[in-house]
């Protein structure tokens, strides 16, 4: 009985996967319909974002053409949907056998990118390779994401002991972060760290190692503040705006403001904003949502933050019927760096959040990341495949 | 513990805990987050709206303001007279050359090697350039499109462009003409304001409206954003001024106006008006000495050569020397025939002799005695006439008139009165009665035209002093009140158009940029001044003036074939006597023609003639010719036809007929009838040859040579020296030679006028049967003292 009520309770919070399940091998049609509208959506907003941007380079370097961003991440985009598709066939065991030997491409990645790779902005992340820029720090999320959900599925009764409940974790993480550290990527590290921190939670850590952890990121944090003058100066720009006028980031967040301010209620119309014109650095990039606002104003802006929690709901759906630990882990992983990147992107353009570079899922410029989302979505369907409905049966 | 997960046997569900943990923590942070974003973008995009709209506006809208270009002033037949051309004022701003770290040195080479006409130097830019705080210095103004294209090039050389370099819009006006009518037309200044004239006058019809381009831009202003959001408030030109003035005219006025300045001296500036008397639209106003303004700020020649004399000979400090400049430049703006006022002297009687005429004191048969002066009430001495000896003696009327007798026109006024006078002269717009009979009596013709001054007469109280009638004698023949030159045109058109006091007005009509007509000036009547009848009688007497090669004291404004009437005038300065200077004297003639139906009255004035020239200072000797010759240019261009007398015929050049192949007989009675005598070379009876050959014109009276048989010789003449010798002497002294004589001067008195220049000059070789071209003096010099 009480196994009936539970999948009682499934079935209500998910109707929509049971059809699906009930054809064997077929995904998740709702969250690829939310991901392909949302990719649709970011695809028009790069073009309207990036287009000025574009033109402007072109006309500097004398070749290239406004459409160029677009092209690229159209490029990723279809690209990405293929290797989704593909990884949407692969069987999460393998994912799960897999996870150590990705973790350890990452690190060699991430080493790499240190000796190899090009800097932009006093920050070495790309690797150029021919025809296109390969952002190794993309990996390292669903690199951790798989490894953390296999550590987790397989320590899930130790979670209570230091050895086999922090110790591990530390160590997987402690090595891309100190790589990343130093290319330095600490946006990445902030990212990777809260969907530890939210896995580590799920997967049943303690709440006194969770409280210790946490202490121990907010100390750093603390340590960073008074260290990092690239941090100090971020966080009291945020509370000072006016003080910092002349700084950078100030200046990014005020037309940023400024970008979405004047979007009011309906917006200035698709393509019709002016903030994109060479005024609000990375338009196109971290920044895209404050054109989403300019453009479509306050009701697009809205539509477009619900299709985003309708397609988070729909992870959440999945992650909670994943037929086993780690596909649950691996959902919730996922749905967490989602949610994380999403919530935190927002709260950063609005300058709820002291400025730091957190790209929106789907919407902003750059391929790897784009190309890992969309990996990460064939990893959900995936999971979406391999329901367990029918062993309920 | 399954070590392999993919065994389905083995499959660990998720724990309770993971399940709750996961929906608490993913539905409550979700949820919570996503409202916390919803209500943050509300704020700031609703409440906060204006705000940050605001800013962005204001960071992105560039707002410029564009001047229209200035409409264009054409003369009566649609030559354009002055015109507005787009330019460029170029400005640096050396706070953005600092700021944006620009290549001074690229800039400074550009600028300088551009504007090397606007005198802009290298250094000069390195000089601008070190008030790091301006953003705005002026390098060099109303610059020619093709000199800052090159600039704008190399602004736009980078992307972005280069800052520091502004190009602002201006414009610059042009004058084709020069100097022709430069005080009807006036100058604008530097910012394109009308500061004279027509131009100042008409500155709110004439100047461009001012347009505003809004649009957006972006952050590196490449322009991407101009095409979409371009937002203009046009510019409007402004209107175009079609004048009544006539170039040609005009240039006729000043053409003469010059020659009289040289030919007589004339220190002190000259005039000439030309008015349509039936409408009282200007023809034509000329002042000199001129100025051209299309460089308003630079003193003529002969001005420049009176400073540095000045300065040379009394030592001048540098302030003095400015001093008089600015005063020297001052006088060069000045409309001498608007903005001057004057004592008319004699030209006034053609006032009285309407008063006069009109209110019936005095008709054609009234007669005047002049014993050369005459007892004025409350006059301690005699009024004296120009004429002292008495030899006016007993005349009519008319003979009065052509005398200029001072007598005379004393007496007529006297007839009239002084109250009457008054009232005559506030009909004809010289003076506005007021209750205040104190009061000094001023008045305008109210021209649309900017500087008029008023006149300057006695109060009534002075004037009507029934014990000192002096005041009404003088002004009887234009002394001791000042008037412009515009006023006495204006009153003598009244007297010759059938007596109608007309407003004086100078431009035609406005159009606006798309050629319609906004606004146009009618001819305006004041009032009627005098009656048809006394207009009449004024004409005939005023043609009697020239027409009258005895009496007339005008006669030297005769055109042969028109009938020209006028009138002399000759004011001694008052103002410079009194201050015990030389005696110094402002001459003028009024001419109007047709007489018996006037198209045009000509007023001239010459202030100060020298003394030196030998020519004797009077409006006959000196304003006569010159209104005369102005005349004779005029009238035909005008169309009006000359009409000659017999007399006039007679001593009219006549055309040669073809004589060759005729009957040598029949030849000699041709050229007899058309009163050429004949000389036959040869003893056929046919002509074989001809001098001069047909159609010349030569000297009425010429001997054609007809050879008949024989060949003109080959040998040539060595040309004499014809001056002084008459007409006549002329053509018989070059008749011996085989040549001939012509002349474009009016013939009146071929038997005294005499040559004043030759077209071949003395010494020169030329061929038998030549036709040199002579210049006559108009007027023997025997009549000295004309008033």
């Amino acid at each position: 009985m009480s196994a009936n009520s539970k999948a009682a309770r499934r079935r209500s919070i998910l109707p929509g996967l049971e059809a699906a399940a009930k054809h064997r091998g077929g995904f998740d049609i709702t969250l690829l319909t939310l991901v392909l509208i949302l990719l649709a959506l970011g695809l028009l907003m790069v073009l309207s974002s990036s287009y000025p941007r574009a033109y402007s380079e072109a006309l500097r370097t004398e070749s290239g053409s406004p459409l160029d961003y677009f092209n690229h991440q159209l490029v990723f985009a279809v690209a990405g949907l293929f290797i989704m598709y593909a990884a949407s066939w692969v069987p999460m065991s393998l994912y799960r056998q897999g996870a150590k030997l990705l973790y350890i491409f990452t690190i060699v990645m991430l080493a790499a990118v240190l000796v190899a790779g090009t800097a932009e902005n006093n920050a070495r992340r790309w690797i150029y390779l021919g025809f296109f820029s390969f952002q190794p720090s993309e990996i390292s999320k669903l690199s951790i994401i798989l490894l953390f959900a296999d550590l987790i599925a397989k320590y899930r009764a130790r979670m209570n002991t230091l050895k086999y409940g922090v110790v591990p974790y530390v160590v997987v993480l402690a090595i891309p972060f100190l790589l990343l550290f130093l290319e330095p990527h600490i946006s990445c590290i902030i990212i990777v760290a809260l969907v530890a921190l939210t896995m580590l939670f799920i997967g049943g850590m303690p709440w006194k190692y969770l409280l210790t952890l946490f202490a121990g990121v907010a100390l750093l944090g603390l340590l960073a503040f008074f260290v990092s003058n690239h941090v100090h100066v971020r966080i009291l720009a945020w509370l000072h705006p006016a003080a910092y006028a002349d700084d950078d980031i100030s200046y990014q967040v005020r037309e940023s403001l400024m970008a979405i301010g004047s979007g009011g209620l309906t917006g200035l119309g698709p393509g019709e904003g002016r903030q994109k014109y060479l005024y609000l650095p990375e338009s196109h990039n971290d920044y895209i949502f404050s054109i989403v606002c300019e453009e479509l104003g306050l009701l697009g802006a809205i539509a477009i933050l619900l299709l985003l929690a309708l397609m988070l709901l729909r992870c959440i759906q999945i992650t909670l019927n994943a037929k086993d630990r780690f596909s649950f882990l691996v959902a919730a992983g996922i749905t967490a760096h989602f949610g994380l990147q999403t919530i935190l992107n927002i709260l950063v353009v609005t300058n709820t959040i002291p400025c730091t570079g957190v790209s929106l899922p789907f919407f902003s410029y750059g391929g790897t990341a784009l190309l890992m989302q969309l990996v990460e979505v064939g990893v959900l369907l995936s999971i979406s495949r391999e329901l367990p409905l029918s062993n309920a049966e | 513990m399954a070590n392999t997960p993919t065994g389905r046997a083995s499959v660990q569900r998720p724990d309770n805990m993971m399940l709750r943990r996961t929906r608490s923590l993913f539905l409550v942070c979700g949820i919570v987050a996503f409202l916390l974003l919803g209500f943050r973008l509300f704020w700031i995009m609703v409440v906060q709206h204006d705000e940050y709209e605001e800013q962005a506006v204001r960071q992105t809208v560039v707002r410029q303001n564009v001047l229209g270009l200035r409409g264009t002033i054409y003369d009566a037949n649609g030559k354009i007279l002055a015109k507005s051309a787009t330019k460029d004022t170029v400005i640096l701003s050396p706070a953005d050359i600092k700021k944006y770290d620009q290549d001074l040195d690229g800039i400074a080479k550009v600028l300088s090697e551009n504007l090397a006409d606007y005198g802009v130097t290298y250094e000069q830019i390195i000089e601008l350039s070190r008030d790091t705080d301006s953003y705005y210095k002026i390098v060099a103004r109303k610059v020619d499109r093709e000199d800052t294209d090159p600039i704008r090039e190399y602004k736009n050389s980078i992307t972005g462009g280069v800052n520091g370099i502004v190009l602002s819009p201006d414009s610059k006006r042009y004058y084709p003409y020069g100097s022709l009518a430069a005080h009807v037309l006036g100058y604008v200044g530097i910012d394109n304001d009308g500061l004279a004239g027509v131009e100042s006058q008409y500155d709110n019809v004439l100047a461009g409206g001012m347009g505003r381009i809004t649009r957006l831009r972006d952050k590196s202003q490449i322009g991407m954003l101009n095409v979409k959001y371009e937002d203009y408030t046009q510019e409007t030109a402004g209107a175009d001024v079609k004048l009544t003035l006539d170039a040609n005219i005009q240039y006729y006025l000043e053409k003469h106006l010059k020659q009289a300045v040289e030919d007589y001296d004339v220190r002190n500036g000259a005039a000439a008006i030309a008015m349509d008397p039936n409408t009282g639209a200007i023809l034509g106003m000329a002042s000199l000495g001129n100025f051209d303004p299309n460089d308003y700020q630079t003193l003529s020649e002969e001005a420049e050569e009176e400073l540095a004399t000045a300065e040379e000979e009394e030592h001048l400090t540098k302030t003095e020397m400015s001093e008089l400049r600015t005063a020297a430049l001052f006088k060069q703006w000045r409309n001498k025939g608007l903005s001057d006022t004057y004592e008319p002297g004699s030209t006034f009687k053609i006032i009285t002799l309407a008063m006069g005429l009109d209110s019936g004191v005095i008709d054609l048969n009234s007669s005047f005695y002049c014993g050369g002066s005459t007892t004025v009430i409350g006059r301690t001495t005699p009024l004296n006439c120009w004429k002292t000896d008495g030899s006016h003696a007993d005349q009519t009327l008319t003979q009065a008139v052509q005398h200029s007798c001072n007598v005379a026109f004393a007496e007529i006024g006297e007839r009239v009165g002084a109250k009457t006078f008054y009232k005559y002269c506030d009909a004809f717009g010289f003076l506005e009665l007021t209750d205040d009979k104190e009061a000094t009596l001023t008045a305008k013709t109210g021209i649309d035209l900017a500087g008029e001054s008023g006149s300057i007469w006695w109060s009534e109280d002075t004037f009507y002093n029934p014990e000192n009638h002096s005041q009404l004698a003088s002004a009887s023949f234009g002394q001791t009140f000042n008037v412009t030159p515009l006023q006495m045109v204006t009153a003598i058109s009244a007297c010759v158009n059938g007596g109608y006091l007309m407003k004086p007005y100078i431009v035609q009509e406005i159009t606006d940029a798309s050629g319609r007509i906004v606004a146009s000036n009618e001819p305006t009547v004041v009032r009627q001044v005098v009656s048809e009848e006394t207009s009449a009688t004024v004409r005939q007497i005023l043609e009697k003036v020239v027409g009258d090669p005895v009496d007339g004291t005008g006669k030297n404004a005769y055109v042969a074939g028109y009938r020209i009437g006028g009138k002399t005038g000759t004011s001694e300065k008052v103002a410079q006597d009194a201050a015990g200077g030389p005696k110094e004297y402002i001459v003028s003639f009024v001419g109007v023609a047709p007489a018996d139906d006037p198209k045009i009255v000509i007023l001239t004035l010459l202030d100060t003639p020298s003394d030196e020239t030998g020519i004797y200072i009077s409006g006959g000797q000196m304003g006569a010719p010159t209104v005369g010759k102005m005349m004779a240019d005029i009238l035909p261009y005008l169309g009006v036809d000359p009409v000659y007398t017999a007399e006039e015929k007679a001593n009219m050049d006549e055309t040669v007929p073809s004589l060759t192949g005729m009957d040598v007989n029949e030849a000699v009675a041709l050229l007899e009838q058309r009163g050429f005598n004949a000389r036959i070379i040869g003893e056929e009876g046919e002509v074989t040859h001809q001098l001069p050959g047909t159609g010349a014109t030569i000297a009425n009276g010429s001997t054609v040579l007809l050879y008949a048989g024989e060949e003109p010789s080959e040998e040539q003449e060595e040309m004499i020296d014809l001056s002084y010798l008459t007409y006549n002497d002329a053509r018989d002294y070059l008749a011996a030679m085989g040549l001939f004589v012509s002349t474009s001067s009016s013939v009146t008195s071929p038997s005294t006028q005499a040559v004043l220049a030759q077209s071949i000059p003395e010494g020169t070789l030329v061929d038998h049967g030549t036709v040199i071209e002579v210049t006559l003096v108009t007027g023997d010099q025997s009549m000295l003292g004309m008033y």
